[in-house]
């Protein structure tokens, strides 16, 4: 009986440390959001060091990037986890739009093939994640068919989510109309760029995960 | 259930021989295409014309997306409603599709094949 106490415990412990030590934090949106810029400011915030190159060409992530351990601090507590960066989820990869940005044919279509089986691997990864930050632009139209089946299925899958405004120091940004548009979540306006409102970030990421 | 053949085309009934020896083309790859969706693709598939290189080149791309495992010699059934290759270089998502998590490949019933693109992730995640 008391063998059987003792390994009931072990268990308990167990799981508890080890899902504290595991907790994936995935980086999720469309193309050129500011995943990797965000994850940057992470890491650089707290590690001092870059996670990933970004480009103005769309989909410069094309395969999952993980830093692990990263712990943050914010009013006396300590987060720790494993950050997640994923490429862009998109509907439709055309070759055309990199040669158009001024890649060669060749790097384009190779580009184009990478980017869609990044896509898949980027959605099954998500039953990898114990928590799901979305980067949106907030200069672009917030009703678009990858937002919407990102946000419902994270939904769906019972995912914790805080959704990200990005490029929130553009002037065409509207962080009021991302909110409109997904009422139910907190929604952070932010430059990941220039690290603006950051701070609230690591706020609202602490509430959802801390 | 229709099958063509990713090289050249061609449509076959299931259990057809070319699906098992690989196509008159010499093709081993085929898209698996649902009974409903014949029609539709019918009519992509005469709108677009591709040139026998820009075949290859998509046949290649179909390869490498599904993964390293194949054995190009035998025979493979795709079923990529997920991911529509229209020409080398330009694809079509269907998010929703791969939401929901359904095999992205099929093997036929006498086919010597079982390739799931999602379980290939897994492995591939572990490493």
């Amino acid at each position: 009986m008391i063998n059987i106490i003792k390994a009931f415990i072990n268990k308990v412990l167990r799981s508890l440390f080890k899902k504290k030590k595991n907790i994936r934090l995935g980086l999720y949106g469309p193309p050129n959001g500011g995943k990797t810029t965000l994850a940057n400011r992470i890491c650089k915030d707290w590690l001092g060091e870059d996670m990933g190159t970004v480009s103005n060409i769309a989909h410069e992530t094309r395969e999952i990037q993980i830093k692990e351990q990263i712990s943050i601090k914010s009013k006396g507590k300590e987060l720790t986890f494993n950050l997640v960066d994923t490429p862009g989820i998109a509907t439709k990869i055309d070759y055309e739009d990199f040669v158009k940005a001024g890649l060669k044919e060749k790097q384009a279509k190779q580009r184009a093939k990478e980017a869609t089986k990044g896509v898949v691997d980027a959605i099954k990864w998500l039953d990898e994640m114990d928590t799901v930050i979305i980067i949106l632009d907030a200069t672009k139209d917030p009703y678009t068919q990858v937002n919407i089946t990102i946000v419902g299925n994270l939904q769906a899958r019972n995912i914790p989510v805080l959704i990200v405004a990005n490029k929130s120091d553009l002037k065409k940004a509207d962080v009021k109309k991302v909110q409109a548009a997904y009422p139910q979540y907190n929604v952070i306006g932010i430059s990941a760029k220039f690290g603006n409102n950051i701070d609230k970030f690591y706020e609202g990421l602490f509430a959802l995960a801390g | 259930m229709p099958h063509q053949c990713v090289r050249c085309n061609t449509f076959y009934e299931d259990g057809a021989q070319e699906l098992l020896k690989g196509c008159s083309c010499s093709g081993k790859l085929f898209f698996y295409i649902k009974k409903e969706k014949l029609d539709e693709m019918k009519k992509i598939t005469e709108g677009i014309k591709l040139t026998d290189k820009e075949k290859e080149q998509i046949e290649q791309d179909v390869f490498d997306l599904v993964g390293s495992e194949i054995d190009k010699d035998q025979p493979v059934i795709l079923d990529l409603e997920a991911i529509k290759v229209l020409r080398p270089g330009k694809y079509e998502l269907d998010l929703v599709h791969l939401f929901k998590k359904e095999p992205l490949i099929f093997k036929i019933e006498d086919g010597k094949y079982m390739i799931d693109l999602i379980q290939s992730f897994q492995k591939f995640s572990k490493k």
